[in-house]
């Protein structure tokens, strides 16, 4: 077989290009991000500053964390509602472990780490193998993980960490807070391993045509098992992060972050029929959800009206995309 | 009964799709009282002929004429208002749902509180099937639970409780068995005595010659003519379908067959793989016949590690191995182009690129990093050597024809350079042209040492293609015939024979028979 020169892609023009970004749902979601923080700055001058901007970031780590493996699973066209679930269990083993078990504080924290791995590839195992909805599996562990945690801590709360232990949640590192440091790194790599390699490629498939995936070749068990189980780990990280930030170990934590996750997750456009959705649109609506709280906040509207106007957003961002995705569509017919 | 009027009538229709003329200037009619048979080959445009008269596609030019009055159907809707009812492959029943509150989707008897009459619904339905003879189904049973034959007769009667005039039946004995397809005629008859015309779409010559009164070829979107069944032959209808004779439509050339590549020993994975043993050589294509349900795509998909075998050895250039997953197969040299392209074969919302190396991205990367440069330059590779029709290598393969996308699936598997080739039914729902040249690929293929098994329904292709011809039933391999060997009759009597004996209706004639050699 004679080698066959690389083809060239032919070069879209710059002007095309910005067309088509402003378009993509990431364009819409950074269009929609500015106008916000425009709005939401000239409300009060408290909400656009570095001191405010930095704290937010330290607020929206722990979502911003689990949102990542979420957004894996949901292109795959999985959901993982018991992360919120894990996360209080990881806590709880956190601060039983150094506390009631006397074990060494870093110990600790790889147990928690651990857990939440586990944690997650039960959910991975029960739905590779034994072939539970997805849906099904983790709304049954979100009660059995936070049935566990509240059995462990019998409701009472750990605190007094040492100093040092403080430094991911509440210290900084070059002015930046620690853990927006694990939250960038997180980010980075996940976003590459989504977009460049075999792995991110095959979740992209096994989203689109499950059956498809699985006669290519493609290991989609192991690949499926490996996101569930990443999907703890991440939220094991976060707890601990949590955990520090807060200074103090309850077994209600993480209540309800599930649902602040999938509603960043779907904000950036992911689909939830899976096949679709990127890091980077992750990362716009985690921020975006964070800044409308904050924003809201302190312009002085009230906490329901907040969750109320990040519902309308949702919608909104979903409506335009498709808007711009079906005047795209017109514009070139046939095909 | 046929009384010499038109009932219906086409004429001169114009239809055009984006880069596709699908019918061009065709006039077909059927009267009263007369089974009037539709044939030609994948893509001819019958289904285009049939939605224009159900009313789901208006035609660009020409007239439709309907008791004598010219109409128009904008809708399904209307054509089944009008009289007109279809039956498609696919039947459209609720199998939740009873025999009686299908047959009245809909249009069900009302009480004078405006909630459904159910009693009247009940023995309504049991007259409109006693008035096709149907007196053995139970009008409360769910259909889901019942036969396809079954739930085909529900069909019908659904489409008669609404007084059609004028059936449609789109190859409605496509996934029947011999005794189904008898009780099918029955009604068929029937119909055509009450003064229904019955517009009859079938691949099965023999089914044409023994139901219908006039037949109408149609090829590449023309009508090639029509006449009365009596006065042609199969041969003739076989010439005007096709247009050119089997050796044209099948270009196999001979090959070298050379040591055996793949063998198979007392393979087994009940119920449908019951101790296979099959030898496959380098250059050689082995055509696998065999009728739906007999196993054939089971033996492939064991073979291929999807379904891994309970028992028996399968040894790859004369080694035992142990093929438990798709990607133990990959490696070992085997590739499987399956039947079921939509949801098996493509991952159709992707590109071609990404489709094309789906099943080698782990050689075209360095380690877990996927090379675009080697990823764009294989899909151009293929795109040229298959000659795929697109508008580049990053069109998503649902916007291509049928033809194109079954080329993507074969560059696909091309690229995994395999020893062993398996084709479940290559050439299902291509059109004529596509069809030759998958045909030329696979030919050329064996020419360069690759072992090729292929399953495939159609006998001429089996005939056309194959080296060596197996068949298959209930699981077993029964028959191996070599090429120029074996008869069509022959073959499809090694298809059938197993369920004549264990049928105990003992209906299945040689009618049935034949009808699923065609």
């Amino acid at each position: 077989m004679s080698r066959v020169a690389p083809t060239v892609s032919r070069m879209p023009s710059v002007l095309s290009t910005a067309r088509r970004l402003a378009l993509s749902h990431e364009g819409v979601l950074l269009i929609i991000l500015m106008v916000s923080l425009l709005v939401l700055a000239t409300q009060t001058d408290r909400f656009l500053t570095t001191d405010n901007l930095l704290n937010q970031c330290r607020l929206m780590a722990e979502v911003g964390l689990v949102a990542l493996p979420m957004t894996y699973i949901i292109i795959t066209g999985g959901i993982d509602l018991s992360v919120g679930s894990i996360l209080g269990l990881c806590a709880i083993v956190l601060g039983v472990a150094w506390k009631n078990y006397g074990l060494p504080l870093e110990f600790a924290i790889v147990l928690c780490l651990v857990t939440g791995a586990a944690a997650g590839a039960v959910n991975g195992y029960f739905i590779t193998r034994v072939g539970v909805p997805p849906l099904i599996m983790t709304l049954a562990t979100l009660a059995l993980y936070r049935g566990f945690a509240e059995g462990v801590s019998q409701s009472r709360s750990v605190r007094g960490y040492p100093e040092w232990f403080y430094q991911f949640g509440q210290g900084e590192l070059f002015g930046i807070p620690t853990q927006l440091w694990f939250l960038i790194a997180a980010l980075l790599i996940s976003a590459f391993v989504l977009s460049r390699t075999v792995f991110g490629r095959a979740l992209y498939a096994i989203g689109h045509n499950e059956t498809g995936a699985r006669f290519s070749g493609l290991a989609v068990d192991r690949y499926k098992m490996l996101i569930y189980t990443f999907s703890g780990f991440m939220a094991g990280l976060a707890s601990f992060v949590f955990v520090s930030r807060v200074s103090t170990t309850r077994s209600d934590m993480g209540t309800g972050l599930e649902l602040d996750v999938i509603a960043a997750v779907v904000l950036g456009g992911t689909s939830i029929f899976g096949g679709t959705g990127t890091i980077i649109g992750t990362a716009l609506g985690v921020v975006l959800i964070q800044l409308l709280k904050n924003g809201l906040a302190l312009t002085g509207v009230k906490g329901d009206a907040t969750i109320m106007v990040i519902g309308v957003v949702l919608i909104c961002s979903i409506l335009i995309t498709n808007f711009a995705r079906s005047r795209q569509a017109t514009e070139k017919p046939g095909d | 009964m046929t009384d010499g009027r038109a009932l219906l009538e086409l004429s001169n229709i114009v239809k055009r799709f984006p880069g596709v003329l699908a019918l061009d200037r065709v006039s077909f009619d059927v009267r009263a009282g007369e089974v009037h048979a539709l044939l030609g080959e994948n893509g001819a445009g019958k289904s285009t002929l049939i939605k224009i008269i159900s009313g789901v596609y208006q035609p660009d030019e020409g007239h439709i004429n309907f008791s004598g009055n010219t109409v128009r159907f904008n809708t399904p809707a209307a054509a089944q208002n009008n009289g007109i009812a279809t039956i498609y492959q696919e039947l459209l029943l609720y199998p939740e749902l009873s025999v009686a509150e299908n047959i009245f989707m809909g249009h069900a008897p009302k009480t004078r509180f405006g909630t459904i009459d159910w009693r009247a619904m009940r023995s309504l339905a049991r007259e409109q099937l006693a008035s096709l003879d149907i007196y053995d189904l139970d009008v409360n049973q769910q259909v889901g639970s019942l036969s396809v034959g079954n739930r085909q007769r529900v069909e019908i009667a659904k489409a008669l409780s609404q007084d059609a005039r004028v059936l449609i039946m789109d190859e409605p004995t496509a996934a029947l068995t011999g005794a189904d397809v008898e009780r099918l005629f029955r009604i068929v008859r029937l119909l055509r005595e009450r003064g229904v015309g019955v517009i009859y779409i079938s691949h099965r010559l023999e089914e044409i010659f023994e139901l219908a009164d006039r037949v109408t070829v149609l090829r590449d979107g023309a009508c090639v003519g029509t006449s009365q069944v009596i006065d042609t032959t199969e041969d003739d209808l076989i010439n005007r379908m096709v247009g050119r004779t089997i050796e044209d439509l099948y270009p196999k050339q001979l090959s070298r067959i050379g040591e055996p590549v793949l063998e198979i020993e007392s393979l087994s994975r009940p119920p449908l793989t019951r101790n296979v043993s099959l030898t496959l050589r380098r250059g050689e294509i082995l055509g696998l016949a065999g009728l739906v349900g007999s196993g054939r795509s089971e033996l492939a998909q064991t073979l291929f590690g999807i379904t891994p075998a309970q028992s028996g050895c399968i040894k790859v250039n004369g080694v035992e191995c142990l093929i438990d997953s798709p990607a133990a197969a990959i490696k070992l040299g085997i590739a499987y182009v399956p039947e079921d392209r939509s949801t098996q074969g493509l991952i159709k919302p992707m590109s071609i690129r990404e489709n094309i190396s789906m099943a080698v991205l782990k050689e075209i990367s360095n380690g877990n990093l996927i090379n675009h440069l080697a990823e764009r330059e294989l899909a151009q590779k293929n795109i040229n050597q298959f000659r795929i029709r697109t508008s580049g290598m990053e069109q998503k393969v649902e916007k291509l024809s049928g033809g194109n996308q079954q080329k993507v699936v074969l560059g696909k598997w091309m690229a995994s350079a395999p020893d062993v080739l398996i084709m479940d039914e290559p050439t299902r729902g291509i059109d004529v042209g596509a069809k030759a040249e998958i045909h030329r690929t696979m030919s050329e293929l064996a020419c360069r040492g690759m072992a090729v098994l292929m399953i495939s329904s159609e006998l001429p292709e089996i005939m056309g293609m194959s080296d060596t011809i197996a068949v298959m039933r209930e699981g077993r391999l029964v028959a191996s015939f070599t090429r120029g060997d074996a008869t069509q009759e022959q073959i499809a009597a090694a298809m059938m024979s197993g369920s004549r004996s264990e049928s105990d209706e003992g209906l299945v004639d040689s009618n049935s028979t034949k009808g699923a050699a065609a």
